[in-house]
């Protein structure tokens, strides 16, 4: 992230100060506005689904869901750390249904879950399951084609469903299988 | 379909209820987790942010594309298509951005516009998540994990107009 972050802010600013210096300033500026803007829609979703989830964790629903799904948790993830399985089943659980702004804090505490027991491959397994999207229903894009007056909006489930499970079958795949330096 | 989220707040709360759990305390506190956890995003969101209207108005995001578009319609991405798939990668909002002027250019019945909303769909903004997911973490040797994402995706994208050509 460091030298991806670093090479294209570099490459625009090099460009910007050719072709138009006098943008330079308002576009960061405007970045900055922007990323509170979304910082206020991302806290609309997390406060929702983490009010929620801390009902169901109060309760003992998240906690019965994470003993149910420990054992396939273990073998894919191969981690026995409750807390971290109970964060990836509600991670997964949110991603399927599509609210994938939801899943984000649940990887966040399972990946700091597995930060205490230095399981790196657990770590990168669960951001590539994210990074390549694993989703049943394509809740804002069907919600958009029905906005633009589309006859069909969820024509476009069935190849996006394809789509995804290939995607994130692929990368696990490689993933896995590939040489070991790339697990730890 | 629309009835699956009230139907899941409706059992959780009331599971909730049943075990006695104090549910204004406990849901209030869930939401004050949750502006800590905003609270903690808005650093890394901020940068990415000003990088990506930094690579806009640079005009770099144009030149690549294109650059770039050739190759994609070799590969059967319709080159309207181009900037949203170099876009995805980075920021959500603003690929969503392209896929609006996409479904709103070629409507969202035509070709395009169906390619357009399956590769939007079946992808995910892998830069994002690789920051904020390891925030705060000891260096970690994220560039395989990141580099397999990005190739999956794209295949995905080739995978995605191929299927939209047929189905």
């Amino acid at each position: 992230m460091n030298a991806i972050f670093t090479g294209i802010f570099l490459a625009s600013l090099l460009a910007v100060a050719v072709i138009s210096p006098e943008g330079f300033l308002p576009a960061l500026l405007g970045g900055a506005e922007k990323s509170l803007a979304m910082a206020v829609t991302l806290f609309g979703i997390y406060a929702v689904w983490m009010g929620l989830s801390r009902l169901a964790e109060k309760s003992g629903l998240s906690g019965a869901a994470a003993k149910a799904l420990k054992p396939m948790c273990g073998k894919i993830f191969r981690t026995d750390n409750t807390a971290a399985c109970e964060g990836i089943a509600m991670n997964l659980a949110c991603n399927l249904l599509g609210i994938g702004g939801a899943a984000t804090p649940y990887a966040v505490k399972a990946i700091g879950e597995l930060e205490k027991d230095n399981n790196s491959f657990a770590q990168k397994l669960l951001f590539i399951v994210n990074a390549t999207s694993v989703q049943l229903i394509p809740t804002t894009v069907i919600a958009l084609r029905t906005s633009a007056g589309s006859a069909a909006a969820a024509d476009i489930v069935l190849p996006s469903l394809i789509c995804t499970t290939f995607s994130t079958l692929f990368a696990a795949i490689v993933f896995i299988f590939g040489p070991k330096k790339w697990r730890c | 379909m629309a009835m699956l989220i009230p139907l899941i707040f409706i059992a959780v709360f009331a599971f909730a209820a049943v075990k006695k759990v104090k549910i204004y305390e406990e849901f209030s506190a869930g939401v004050g987790e949750a502006l800590k956890f905003t609270l903690s995003l808005i650093p890394c969101l901020a940068a990415i942010f000003m990088m990506c209207e930094l690579f806009e108005v640079s005009t770099l995001s144009d030149k690549l594309t294109k650059l770039l578009s050739p190759v994609f319609s070799f590969l059967g991405i319709p080159a309207e298509l181009t900037k949203l798939v170099l876009i995805k990668p980075f920021s959500g909002s603003g690929s969503l951005a392209y896929l609006n002027e996409i479904i709103a250019e070629y409507g969202a019945d035509s070709y395009t516009g169906r390619c357009a909303c399956v590769c939007y769909g079946s992808s995910e903004t892998i830069f994002y998540i690789s920051a904020v997911y390891f925030a705060g973490l000891k260096q970690k040797k994220l560039a395989a994990p990141i580099a397999i994402s990005l190739v999956s995706t794209f295949l995905t994208t080739i995978l995605a107009c191929l299927l939209c050509r047929i189905m």
